[in-house]
């Protein structure tokens, strides 16, 4: 079984309230879809592979505030130990939601390396909040759950899409982080 | 242009008077892959109340954390050896000198007392660390005896005012 993309980021959407959302590689272009909110990041070409090492330091450094991250499998197979650190530290804030599409979407559809586990790579690391859910009613419902209760969550999600994928917005890097920073009262 | 500092009994920096000096500039955060010259600087401020201590497993997943602990409000430092920088070439580009976040770097130069003293063969580390900050255009100075710690305050408030990478070298390490 498995998610339509799209779906899945409307169901988030609108379940979303102030959290920042962290996206990267092909969720920067499908999310703003269904999303234009000042706590919305885009960091597309910020560092392959480590969105979730920045979602991370966001989280730690604002842990009243819920930091999602919306990233693919591909982008953790380049930076696996950050799941070693994610469950090391443990921020209580922190949502990653894996794009599980078993390739580099991005880049052309490569196939990954076939029979990776990812959830029980994040058990492996020591995090203890980990889930695979493959339906988008399963998806919905433990949202509410995984919005409040403390984390950090590790969210395997098997993804397709079906929809055209819009050009990459080259939006200024910079206004990127003052626009979050204005938003989180820092700027 | 390599500049010389000969090793003698005051090489080095007194690890209680870095982190002092750190704690002092108001750093919130220590990032730190550890490496055996900086293992007692790390020491010294995992005991030190006021600061943070995260520890990732490679300096470009480092530099991202950073990154978003700066982004979210926080004052981290990142100490790394010239090897991660090479490995977290990406990630300095991306989450530091593209989005203009001020990364402040300590940077242990391994192959540096080698060199100095003429050691062969030359660490292949050694020659590369200064042409690839310059490269990047990262400003950085030299941090080899106690009597060079100013130059951490003063590239401190280099990254705040450029709001850019800056960075800050040392050749012998941090002594207990």
């Amino acid at each position: 079984m498995s998610i339509e993309r799209l779906d899945l980021f409307r169901v988030l959407s609108a379940r979303r309230t102030d959290e920042i959302v962290v996206t990267t590689m092909t969720a920067t272009l499908q999310w703003p879809l269904v999303s234009s909110h000042p706590l919305d990041f885009d960091f597309l070409a910020f560092g392959m592979g480590h969105a979730a090492d920045f979602g991370l330091g966001l989280a730690l450094a604002r842990p009243e505030r819920r930091v999602i991250v919306l990233k693919g499998d591909g982008g953790l197979l380049m930076s696996l130990g950050s799941l070693v650190t994610i469950a090391r530290y443990g921020p209580h804030n922190l949502l990653v939601l894996l794009m599980e599409n078993r390739s580099y979407e991005m880049t052309g559809g490569q196939e990954l390396a076939p029979g990776v586990d990812f959830a029980l790579l994040a058990r492996g690391a020591g995090v203890e909040q980990v889930e695979r859910i493959e339906d988008l009613a399963r998806f919905e419902a433990a949202l509410p759950r995984l919005l409040t209760e403390p984390g950090p969550h590790f969210i395997v999600l098997p993804v397709t899409n079906s929809e055209p994928l819009p050009p990459v917005a080259h939006t200024d890097h910079t206004q990127r982080v003052v626009r979050l920073r204005q938003a989180l009262g820092l700027a | 242009m390599i500049r010389s500092v000969e090793r003698s009994a005051s090489a080095g920096v007194d690890a209680a008077r870095a982190a002092a000096t750190i704690l002092d500039l108001g750093f919130t955060d220590l990032v730190s892959i550890p490496d055996g010259e900086s293992r007692y600087l790390h020491r010294a401020l995992l005991e030190a109340p006021g600061i943070d201590v995260y520890q990732p497993t490679r300096e470009g997943e480092g530099i991202a954390l950073a990154a978003g602990l700066w982004v979210g409000g926080r004052k981290p430092i990142v100490v790394l050896q010239n090897t991660g920088l090479m490995e977290a070439g990406d990630a300095v580009r991306g989450c530091g000198l593209g989005p203009h976040i001020p990364l402040f770097l300590l940077i242990g130069w391994r192959g540096y007392p080698g060199a100095m003293e003429g050691s062969l063969p030359i660490d292949s580390a050694y020659p590369y660390t200064e042409p690839i900050l310059d490269a990047w255009g990262i400003p950085h100075r030299l941090l080899m005896t106690d009597d060079d710690l100013g130059v951490i305050g003063e590239m401190a408030a280099k990254a705040e005012q450029t709001s850019l990478p800056a960075a800050v070298l040392y050749g012998y390490g941090f002594r207990p």
